[in-house]
């Protein structure tokens, strides 16, 4: 380890190129964004090759049909039209075409293209009856994560109706984007054992969760549609998870000052788990339900189970910030050494994370690391990473993309149940590697 | 820098089938909004030149362009050295790129890649930003070609500008302007072939290579499955251009004809009829009687060896019929590769199919064959007045292979496996062994205990 050059957390980047990204694009976290909305058309301003990179990635990450227009800027119009003409030609031609299209809500996101020339996006609602949410995502700003939270926020500005009354029993999630659509309904249920009436925003438990039925991949199927997003502003509590949903509380906090706003950087491990039951518990005033506590107890006997393993284990994170975080967090609580995190993007909840490292990169920064790890929690691209070097070091797959595992969106890593999964399979990974010895 | 005019000349390519019912100087449809699916045209030259395993391909882009696309074709690569073509290079610019301009943080990616990959040379691909704020990328690859003494070229092929198509016509002319003839090979011989548009996905071309290596045919260059970029720079050489399924580069070897007098052939691989026919039409275009009556050789020996596999597979597919719902040549490739194995191809989709396409698909589904224009509305009927078995289309249409209980293969998806050449009809077999009979499309159309029987 003391050969390998120190990187420093900075906002700034350390050299002039990425060789094997992991970072990925605004646009394409803000599409995902709308998928988790009902009956929402994802429209991507841009080049057609920008929605057709993003649908494909989606499809193979996924595994389902990925619903995703685009307004396909020609050369023309990308000197000639101001943004209006090609937003609502695609919308007019989209809905022509297929006749039993109806979307509910059109969500359009921009391009690093269409940024640059500086097309007004704002003005299309005024020409048409279909709601309208756009937001402003050039990809050669932020990544994923940000693009993903900003659409929560715009849809809530743009959307929500301000209000000063709340329903006490009403609470909204706000969940960061490297969550499973299985997570985010776990969540939504644990928040309905206290008593509480959830949504979350956006709401992938319906979209994207591996669920067979007919007429897939044309719109958002999302569990939240535009009329309870306009009825959003009456919630008593507002919960955000991941430092980056934070400007998606406040936008709410702002159509109603009574809302309560916690924040949770992450719902990992037992710490965090009872924070949050915590909060829950003191605002039902109630206790949680038998089957929770059950679960805490499991999660405690996991972290007793698999401490050894762990404790005795070096590990090496990439991904999203919200995600690294809470991985870290629940490592480190059982003894883990975490020797890096190499984080897609700047985000100052990374200034939190203990590992030794902690730095935004790539893959090839994280490679010198990968060689000292006997475990590595990353995307897909690292699996040919891992495998060409000569130190056996195990590898699980989290965040974006994972095209090499089936039914991944049904992992989940939450709360006291999740956790308590996560641990299994990070021991059982280590205990397979570890047999194999040093060289397999 | 892209110019209007090239854009126009290469959407208007006289060589190509499809434009001669189009008006004078209408040319290949431009996107329209909301309409167009498929890649950009940055994503058609990037899959053109990709496949190239000692070059690095160095995207001058935002996060998009390269962050979602790396790794994700299996464009299989024999290269001893550093295979460039499972890694990703970007310039990831930034907003004070975008303001300032792009070309230092270029220059200094290009620098990085020499000091740490040393390749045998780097693409530089535009894209829609690095295009609209100006970057003088030709000055900056020209003069990292200079201090490095690598070529180092500018790909000109922005996102906006067009479809795939038009970004690997694009990709043709960086390659005709900035590589071929600028080496001389080793050696020639009178049999001298360039492969054009086989990028070799999941070893396409290794089912048919050792066929050619047997008959005497020797593969000069590829442009660019499993090529070099060393091997292309001597293209000019050749005795024959032979383009593999790919209408994209007709330009590129229409200039060839008209600069270097080099012939070309527009073959494809796919199933036994068209293999041998492939092989047939290069031997008689490389003119030599020897040549001739060894590939006639090979190919019966072939021919008579895989018929022998092919038996028990055309036992348990008699009488099978299949309804094919796929784009572009596979509307009557993969038709062909299912008749060679006795399975009777009733339907097949030519929604998005040139011309030349479906004057093929006619002659290969004959009279009785339904060459479907909306085959999303109409599979469905067809299948339940055929009597169709199986249905070999894109992921979306499941449903419709589950409501009618009958098997289904996803031609679309990314396969692991090869159906090119005499070999990857067996594989094709096999595949479609296993679909026939799996019960599993018919055991999710069941209904749950709580839906009306």
């Amino acid at each position: 380890m003391e050969n390998i050059p120190k990187i420093e957390l900075s906002k700034h980047e350390h050299k002039p190129l990425q060789v094997n990204p992991i970072k990925l694009s605004q646009p394409m976290g803000a599409a995902l964004a709308f998928m988790g909305i009902k009956n929402c058309m994802p429209l991507m301003h841009g080049s057609q090759g920008c929605a057709s990179y993003a649908k494909v990635f989606f499809t193979r990450h996924y595994n389902e049909p990925i619903p995703l227009y685009n307004t396909s800027v020609g050369d023309i119009t990308a000197i000639l039209d101001g943004g209006d003409y090609s937003i609502l030609m695609a919308i007019e031609n989209i809905t022509k075409k297929n006749t039993t299209l109806k979307p509910e809500l059109i969500g359009l996101c921009t391009t690093g293209l269409t940024e640059t020339k500086g097309d007004d996006v704002r003005n299309v609602a005024t020409h048409i009856e279909i709601p309208y949410c756009y937001v402003n995502t050039p990809d050669y700003e932020g990544g994923m994560e940000s693009g993903w939270a900003l659409t929560a926020k715009a849809l809530i500005k743009q959307h929500t109706k301000a209000t000063t009354s709340i329903q006490a029993n009403k609470l909204l999630l706000l969940p960061h984007v490297s969550m499973q659509p299985i997570e985010v309904e776990k969540i939504k249920e644990f928040c309905e054992n206290f008593g509480f009436e959830t949504y979350a925003l956006p709401d992938l438990s319906t979209s994207l969760d591996g669920y067979l039925s007919q007429n897939q991949g044309k719109l958002g199927t999302g569990a939240i549609g535009i009329e309870e997003i306009k009825e959003l502003g009456t919630c008593a509590t507002v919960v955000s998870i991941g430092l980056s949903m934070q400007i998606a509380a406040k936008a709410l906090l702002e159509k109603n000052p009574n809302i309560s706003h916690h924040h949770f950087d992450h719902l990992m491990g037992q710490q965090m788990s009872d924070n949050f039951v915590a909060t829950l518990m003191k605002i039902r005033q109630i206790e949680p339900k038998a089957s929770i506590k059950r679960f805490r107890g499991r999660l405690q006997d996991a972290m007793l189970d698999t401490h050894f393993l762990i404790g005795s284990s070096h590990f090496v994170i990439t991904g999203e910030p919200d995600m690294c975080v809470g991985m870290c967090e629940l490592l480190c609580s059982v003894g883990g050494t975490v020797d890096a995190v190499i984080s897609t993007v700047y985000s100052s909840v990374l200034e939190k994370i203990s590992a030794k490292n902690v730095f935004v990169g790539d893959l090839e920064d994280a490679v010198p690391y990968f060689e000292n790890a006997d475990l590595v929690i990353s995307n897909y691209h690292a699996e040919r990473l891992l495998h060409i070097q000569e130190r056996h070091t195990g590898l699980i797959l989290r965040g974006f993309p994972n095209y090499e595992e089936l039914g991944n969106q049904l992992k989940n890593d939450q709360l006291y149940e999740g956790s308590t999964y996560f641990l299994f399979e990070v021991a059982n990974k280590l205990r397979e590697v570890k047999h194999h010895g040093k060289h397999n | 820098m892209v110019s209007r005019a090239k854009i126009k000349e290469l959407m208007n390519e006289s060589a190509c089938s499809h434009n001669k019912e189009k008006k004078k100087g209408e040319g290949c449809d431009m996107p329209k909004p909301g309409m167009a699916a498929g890649g950009c045209a940055f994503d058609g030259a990037q899959i053109s030149l990709f496949p190239y395993a000692d070059a690095v391909h160095l995207v001058h882009g935002p996060q998009t362009c390269l962050g979602a696309s790396w790794e994700t074709r299996e464009t299989l690569s024999s290269y001893s050295g550093r295979n460039h073509t499972v890694m990703g290079f970007t310039t990831g610019i930034t907003t004070n790129d975008v303001i300032f301009g792009g070309d230092k943080r270029l220059s200094s990616s290009i620098d990085y890649i020499v000091e740490h990959y040393a390749p045998e040379a780097i693409f530089v691909y535009s894209t829609c930003v690095t295009a609209m704020v100006g970057d003088d990328i030709d000055m900056t690859c020209k003069e990292a070609s200079e201090k490095h003494a690598i070529p180092v070229v500018p790909v000109h092929a922005p996102g906006f500008v067009g479809g795939k198509n038009l970004g690997s016509r694009l990709a043709g002319e960086a390659v005709l302007e900035h590589l071929i003839g600028t080496k001389e090979p080793e050696f020639t011989t009178p049999y001298d072939i360039n492969l054009i548009g086989d990028y070799n996905v999941t070893g396409d071309m290794w089912e048919y290579l050792p066929l050619f290596e047997k008959i005497g045919i020797r593969v000069l260059s590829s442009l660019s499955g499993d090529g070099r970029v060393g091997n292309i720079r001597t293209a000019h050489r050749a005795k024959l251009n032979v383009i593999v399924c790919a209408k994209s580069l007709i330009t590129l070897c229409r200039k060839m004809q008209e600069n270097y007098a080099i012939p070309w052939v527009s073959v494809s691989f796919y199933g036994k009829r068209d293999t041998s026919f492939a092989i047939m039409e290069i031997v008689h275009a490389l003119g030599d009687e020897t040549l001739i009556q060894k590939a006639k050789e090979v190919i019966a020996e072939e021919e008579a060896k895989l018929e022998e596999k092919l038996l028990p597979y055309k036992k348990l597919f008699a009488g099978k019929k299949a309804v094919l719902n796929t784009g572009g040549n596979k509307a009557w490739s993969i038709a062909s590769g299912l008749q060679d194995l006795g399975i009777e191809v009733v339907a097949t989709s030519v929604r998005k199919s040139t011309a030349e396409d479906k004057e093929k698909a006619r002659e290969y589904l004959g009279e009785e064959g339904i060459l479907m224009m909306a085959p999303a509305s109409e599979q469905s009927k067809i299948i339940d007045e055929k009597n169709a078995d199986i249905l070999l289309a894109g992921g979306r249409s499941l449903y419709t292979a589950i409501k009618k209980k009958i098997s289904f293969i996803d031609v679309n998806q990314e396969k692991k496996v090869s159906y090119g050449g005499y070999n990857g009809l067996l594989n094709l077999a096999e595949d479609l062994k296993y679909a026939f009979s799996n019960p599993v499309f018919a055991n999710v159309s069941k209904k749950a205990p709580w839906e009306a029987q």
